[in-house]
């Protein structure tokens, strides 16, 4: 018993090392993952407007709040936005295209931390194919209105993965209906 | 004991995966191609390492009451620092990592190796103890991630094996296909060890 005080030292000792060092590793490699995560989001635009060769920021209160796409004869052809649900483990992270009526281009999942099998098949990509199969049902859907079928829309949801699908699908929908009423000002 | 011996038991008499049948979870996920074996057996053998070093460094200093906790603070910092850096300076081979660079944590070979054997020797035994257990752990690992690669896709570390008239067994890729490869080897191994051990018996 007298030695639980010295056991606490020890272990708060080896808490403060380890804390210690990853928050340097953290330092160091944190411009290198903000890069990364920079590159592929400048990749994932193209990827779901495609049509759009140049983007402008729109930012509302300090925040990007969509991205506007031009064709290359400078013609406001759609945007291309963020929209962020918590799935069954964490936040998911989707980027998606639309066209100035909200018709949703393309969309792609930028990140997730679904069950193995289960809730990642939203980002699963067949042999043989390019695109994440259960992402093209969007395509051509209007982005305001998309609703999974059990909540009465067209959404076919992942099999076991309800949690997924309706995360991913509801937060498109809301961040559509909140940009159209920040446009509509 | 010798270093020569501490080493090579970890390749073949002591594997950890066929022999000590330790760290089988993030075995059979990651060995369903043969470029996500090296990789993961790179990153194992690197905490490994890192583990072993300092716990046999510190070894002395670390109440026998509390060494559990201890050891997993370890495990899981050098974890998290290899996933920094991976995430960082090898983005390609994170994202396809992604999920088991954490399970490494709970990989019973780090917590095992930590507590059986460098909680109990010099740094010098215990280095050459995390390399042939971590060397050990990458070849089991690219034995089986061998067969069920080509098998399962028809390819060996992403280069075509059979040409595109071969159409591969998905099974493979799959759990099933993970078990089974191992339960064979294993039964293989067995079998080996079996007919030694009645030969020299027999002689």
């Amino acid at each position: 018993m007298r030695d639980i005080p010295r056991f606490a030292a020890i272990l708060m000792l080896v808490a403060a090392l380890a804390a210690g060092s990853l928050a340097w590793v953290n330092e160091i490699t944190k411009p290198l993952i903000n890069e990364q995560e920079k590159g592929e989001l400048e990749i994932a635009k193209h990827e779901v407007l495609p049509n759009a060769k140049t983007f402008n920021e729109v930012k509302s209160e300090g925040e990007i709040l969509l991205y506007q796409g031009f064709s290359d004869n400078g013609k406001l052809i759609g945007y291309v936005f963020q929209a962020e649900g918590d799935g069954y483990a964490g936040t998911i992270k989707t980027i998606v295209g639309i066209d100035t009526l909200f018709i949703i281009q393309a969309i792609k999942i930028l990140s997730q931390q679904e069950t193995p099998g289960l809730g990642t098949q939203c980002e699963e990509i067949r042999s043989g194919e390019e695109t994440p199969w259960w992402c093209r049902q969007f395509s051509g859907k209007n982005a305001k209105n998309i609703q999974v079928i059990k909540d009465g829309g067209q959404i076919e949801a992942i099999t076991g993965a309800t949690i997924t699908s309706r995360a991913i699908t509801n937060a498109i929908a809301e961040k559509a209906v909140l940009l159209q009423n920040f446009l509509k000002q | 004991m010798n270093l020569g011996q501490e080493f090579i038991k970890g390749i073949y008499k002591e594997n950890p995966v066929f022999r000590l049948m330790l760290g089988l979870c993030p075995v059979l996920a990651v060995s369903s191609t043969v470029e996500n074996a090296l990789y993961m057996g790179a990153a194992v053998i690197f905490v490994l390492f890192c583990s072993n070093l300092l716990v046999s460094l510190i070894r002395s200093l670390i109440p026998a009451k509390i060494r559990i906790p201890v050891f997993i603070i370890i495990i899981a910092t050098f974890v998290t620092i290899i996933d920094l850096l991976m995430h960082g300076f090898a983005p390609d081979q994170h994202k396809s990592l992604g999920l088991f660079i954490p399970l490494i944590v709970v990989n019973c070979i780090i917590l095992g190796r930590a507590e059986a054997f460098a909680s109990r020797n010099n740094p010098l035994y215990s280095i050459v103890d995390a390399l042939g257990m971590g060397i050990g752990f990458t070849l089991s690992l690219t034995i089986i991630a061998t067969f069920r690669e080509i098998l399962g896709k028809g390819t060996w570390k992403g280069l075509s094996v059979f040409g595109s008239g071969f159409k591969p067994a998905a099974l493979m890729i799959l759990a099933p296909g993970a078990f089974i490869t191992i339960g064979l080897i294993i039964g293989f191994l067995n079998w080996l060890d079996h007919k030694k051990s009645s030969q020299t018996a027999n002689t």
